[in-house]
C-alpha cells in the first residue's frame, strides 16, 4: 500500500514536467534573418507574393515558402554559408530568380542582379534609351561609313 | 509581360534561341544593312522609347501591374522583323544593365513580344487599314499584345506541365491572370499610345508615318 502511494505521489510530481515539455517558448535574435525587398523596375512592390527560399545545402527542395508581405519583403534566417536561391513567383510570371550569397560570418551579397537605388526608377529608362541611342548610333555611322566606302 | 530568367527550363529556352538565332541573323541583314542608313535614326529613336514605355508600370487591382510593348509601332512602320530585332536589343539592355528579364529565355521573350505580338499586330493592320487607317492601327496594337500575352501564358503553362519546379502555377490562374488585364487594360492602353505616336510623327512629317 506504501509502494502504491509512493507511486501515485511520483506520477503527480511527473504530471506538470510533461505539461513543461509542450510549453512553447522563444529567443529573440536581432541580424539573424536575411531580408529581400522585392519590387517592379518602378518602385512598385511585390506585395503578397509567393516565394520559395533554397538553401545551399539542399537546393532540390524549398527550405521555406509563403508569401511577401505587404509591403513586398520576405525573410528567411539561413542556416548553412554559400548561395541562397531567392524565387520570388507571380502568376503573371513577373517575378525573381537570384542568389544571395551568405558568408560564414552571416554577412550577405547579392549575386547576379543589380540592385536598383531610390535613383533608378528615373535614371534607369534614361539610361537605357542613352544606351539604344548610343548603339543606333554606331550602326548609323557604320552604314555611312560603307556607303561612302563604295 | 517578359519572364524572368530561371523561370523556363532549358526544354524550352533552347529552342526558342535555336529558332531565334538565324532569324535575328537574318533580320539584321536585312533591315539594317547601308541601306538602312536613312531610317536607323527613327527606328533608334522608336526603339529609345519602347525601352522607356516598357520600363513604365500600370497599376493593376490586386498589387500587380502591366507595361506597354511600344514595339508595334515599328512592325506597322518598319515591318514586324525590325520589330523583332529591336525588342531583342530592348531586352538585351534591360538584362544586360538592370538585371530584368535575363538572357537564358531571351530567346521565348524576343519571340513572343519582339516577333509573334507585332506579327499579328501587322497582319491587322494590313488587313483593315483600308476601312480606317486610325482604328487599324489601334486595333493592331490591341491585337499584338493580346498575341504577346497569350504567347507567354501558353509557355508558362507549358513549363508548368513540364516541371513545376521551374513555373509553380497552372495554366488556367496563368491565363487569367495575364489576360484579363491584357485584354481590359494593357491593349486599350498601347493602342492609344501607338495613335498617339503615329500622329506625332505626322506631324514631325517623318515620312514612314505619311
Amino acid at each position: 500500500m506504501r509502494s502504491q502511494s509512493i507511486l501515485v505521489l511520483l506520477l503527480a510530481a511527473l504530471v506538470p514536467a510533461g505539461a513543461r515539455a509542450h510549453e512553447v517558448l522563444h529567443d529573440v535574435d536581432r541580424g539573424r534573418a536575411v531580408a529581400v525587398r522585392v519590387y517592379e523596375s518602378d518602385g512598385e512592390v511585390l506585395a503578397n507574393a509567393p516565394f520559395e527560399v533554397f538553401s545551399p545545402s539542399a537546393p532540390g527542395a524549398a527550405y521555406l515558402a509563403g508569401r511577401t508581405d505587404r509591403a513586398g519583403w520576405l525573410a528567411f534566417v539561413p542556416d548553412a554559408p554559400g548561395p541562397w536561391r531567392v524565387k520570388v513567383v507571380e502568376a503573371t510570371g513577373h517575378g525573381l530568380d537570384t542568389t544571395i550569397d551568405v558568408a560564414r560570418s552571416g554577412a550577405t551579397t547579392q549575386a547576379g542582379t543589380p540592385a536598383a537605388g531610390s535613383a533608378g526608377f528615373v535614371l534607369r529608362p534614361l539610361l537605357g534609351a542613352a544606351v539604344i541611342a548610343a548603339v543606333f548610333a554606331g550602326l548609323v555611322l557604320l552604314a555611312r561609313r560603307r556607303s561612302a566606302n563604295r | 509581360m517578359h519572364v524572368p530568367d530561371g523561370f523556363v527550363s532549358p526544354q524550352i529556352t533552347l529552342p526558342a534561341l535555336a529558332v531565334s538565332a538565324p532569324l535575328w541573323a537574318w533580320a539584321a541583314r536585312r533591315h539594317f544593312g547601308r541601306s538602312a542608313a536613312d531610317s536607323l535614326p527613327v527606328v533608334g529613336a522608336l526603339t529609345a522609347v519602347a525601352f522607356v514605355v516598357q520600363s513604365i508600370m500600370i497599376p493593376l487591382p490586386g498589387g500587380t501591374s502591366t507595361h506597354l510593348l511600344g514595339v508595334t509601332l515599328l512592325a506597322l512602320l518598319h515591318g514586324p522583323l525590325v520589330a523583332f530585332v529591336c525588342e531583342s536589343l530592348v531586352l538585351v539592355v534591360q538584362a544586360l544593365f538592370f538585371g530584368a528579364g535575363g538572357f537564358t529565355v531571351l530567346g521565348v521573350n524576343a519571340l513572343a513580344m519582339g516577333l509573334l505580338g507585332p506579327l499579328a499586330g501587322w497582319l491587322v493592320y494590313l488587313a483593315a487599314r483600308r476601312l480606317s487607317g486610325r482604328a487599324a492601327a489601334f486595333l493592331a496594337a490591341w491585337v499584338a499584345v493580346q498575341v504577346s500575352s497569350l504567347a507567354v501564358a501558353l509557355v508558362l503553362g507549358l513549363q508548368h506541365r513540364l516541371s513545376a519546379d521551374y513555373f509553380p502555377t497552372p495554366l488556367p490562374v496563368t491565363l487569367a491572370a495575364m489576360m484579363i488585364p491584357s485584354l481590359a487594360v494593357t491593349g486599350p492602353a498601347e493602342g492609344l499610345y501607338t495613335l498617339f505616336a503615329l500622329s506625332v510623327l505626322r506631324r514631325a512629317k517623318i515620312r514612314e508615318a505619311l
